[in-house]
């Protein structure tokens, strides 16, 4: 069991830090491309399969703001306060409407990114850093983060087969004077900066993402079933007992 | 290498496959991407006409046939410099190959077919990169002819080339234009110096010509590894029942 602990002010209606979530909060992080969610895929059978009731969410999915923000980031004229903003807001929803009562009835929570990239964006867009952190300090202190590191020579095959470099992926909306190659360069360069360096502030667990995919998940595992200890997973009844 | 109009030389590959329909590019070009990525090769498919950004304004446009020979020409160029831009271009200055499934000049064939002046149109794709090497795939007429319309397939309005008024009648229509576009790249392949392949030969002697002339061209080319979750589901005895659902869906391996 774990406290429940928040980065600032509780969440309204969680004041009372007694109250203890019987879930686990687990926050795979990283950068566009680092394979968060074939991860996330392969962790979550595979957590089923163990006997958890397993509940997943990541970015821009809050019921709230998900399609607002897929909206506005179609008109490419989102100014940057006010697109980690709208994260913000499509953060909270998800917390309040989804992690938060999951937690409560002892889900493990996987999450595709959290506060950190949302952190990581708008510091590499230059807007204030103590704002932000005030701001987001309703987040809920997660039992495990994991972050998955890897450098942009490594990120750059997936892009190069698709079918084409993204307008948000690449930074082009602050470094308009360059071309997708060299703004995709500096703006995933700096965003790994920002990464690296908040990554020691929010206590991340740092997993070399530049090795095969089952390494990789192997050390995803190894550190979740650190965090889950304590928890009891779902029984599996004998069905040889049922035949007759 | 592929080079800037300037000049500029940039250390990706650019492939690039031409031919009227009917000649079997499609084929190739589908074989010469499997050989490819099956070498191991960092691959970018780049299809005319598929960028997302003008999918709805060429749909619209054909819909009400409000095309004209120019806007048809324009819109084509706003595809190219959208998939140039975000696509071919960041792959060739990474040193990946990029497969072009028709090019600069279609336009160039087909618009001028239409109409469009041929200066200008070559002006327009002033911004293209050169390519290293640019395929055509030549067909006569009357094979390209038997291969498209058995079945009598129905033909949309502009593939017939209906908007220029030579028939009344699709079928003719359809050959009338594919005349006048198979005459343009006739010019274009002394112009440009396309590399010509014999399109009535056997799709496996033509896949073994293709890839005779690309071999010496791949030298220092961006080989990316596979991804290996398929090892992962096996060792771990997993389905992967999951990885479907991943948004968005993934060209994996």
């Amino acid at each position: 069991m774990t406290k429940t602990r928040f980065y600032g002010n509780p969440l309204p209606g969680y004041e009372d830090s007694s109250k203890e979530l019987r879930g686990r909060l687990i926050v795979i992080e990283g950068t566009d491309g680092v394979g968060r969610s074939t991860q996330i895929a392969l962790l979550r059978e595979w957590l089923e399969a163990n006997g958890y009731a397993v509940a997943t969410t990541g970015m821009k999915r809050s019921l709230l703001a998900g399609e607002g923000i897929k909206a506005a980031m179609t008109g490419n004229d989102l100014d940057n306060t006010t697109m980690f903003l709208f994260y913000a807001t499509d953060f909270a929803d998800r917390l309040e409407r989804d992690i938060m009562p999951a937690l409560r009835a002892g889900f493990v929570v996987l999450t595709d990114r959290y506060i950190y990239s949302i952190i990581a964006r708008a510091q590499a867009r230059g807007v204030n850093r103590d704002w932000i952190r005030n701001l987001l300090s309703f987040a809920i202190v997660p039992d495990l983060v994991l972050y998955l590191a890897a450098d942009v020579q490594h990120l750059l095959p997936r892009l190069l087969t698709s079918r084409g470099f993204d307008y948000w992926e690449s930074g082009k909306d602050f470094l308009k004077d360059e071309d997708y190659y060299d703004a995709y360069v500096e703006y995933q360069t700096r965003l790994l900066g920002e990464f690296d360096a908040i990554s020691q502030e929010f206590d991340m667990r740092r997993i070399e993402a530049r090795r095969s995919i089952h390494e990789i998940f192997g050390d995803l595992r190894q550190e979740i079933l650190e965090a889950l200890s304590g928890m009891k997973p779902i029984a599996s009844p004998s069905f040889e007992e049922t035949t007759s | 290498m592929a080079w800037l109009p300037g000049g500029t030389p940039l250390p990706g590959k650019l492939f690039v496959v031409e031919g009227i329909d009917g000649s079997g590019k499609t084929t190739q070009v589908d074989l010469l991407s499997k050989w490819l990525l099956g070498e191991g090769y960092c691959l970018a498919y780049s299809e005319w006409n598929s960028s997302s950004m003008v999918k709805s304004t060429t749909k619209r446009g054909k819909k009400k046939q409000m095309l004209t020979p120019l806007t048809f020409s324009l819109l084509h160029s706003v595809d190219f410099s959208d998939r140039m831009e975000r696509q071919m271009l960041p792959a060739l200055k990474a040193g990946a190959i990029v497969v072009a499934d028709r090019y600069v000049y279609t336009a160039f064939a087909r618009d001028v077919a239409r109409g469009v002046s041929r200066e200008w149109v070559r002006g327009v794709y002033g911004f293209a990169i050169k390519p290293t090497v640019a395929l055509y795939f030549r067909v006569p007429l009357e094979e390209s002819l038997r291969r498209i319309l058995t079945g009598r397939p129905e033909l949309k309005y502009y593939e017939a080339g209906l908007d220029l008024g030579l028939s009344e009648d699709p079928y003719e229509s359809f050959a009338l234009f594919q005349r006048r576009i198979l005459e343009e790249y006739d010019k274009i392949v002394d112009e440009f110096g396309l590399t010509v392949i014999d399109a009535a030969l056997p799709l496996v002697k033509q896949q073994g010509i293709v890839r005779e002339i690309i071999a010496p061209h791949l030298e220092g080319a961006m080989r990316t590894k596979p991804s290996g979750w398929r090892e992962v589901l096996a060792t771990e005895s997993l389905y992967g029942r999951y990885l479907d659902e991943m948004v968005p869906p993934r060209r994996e391996e």
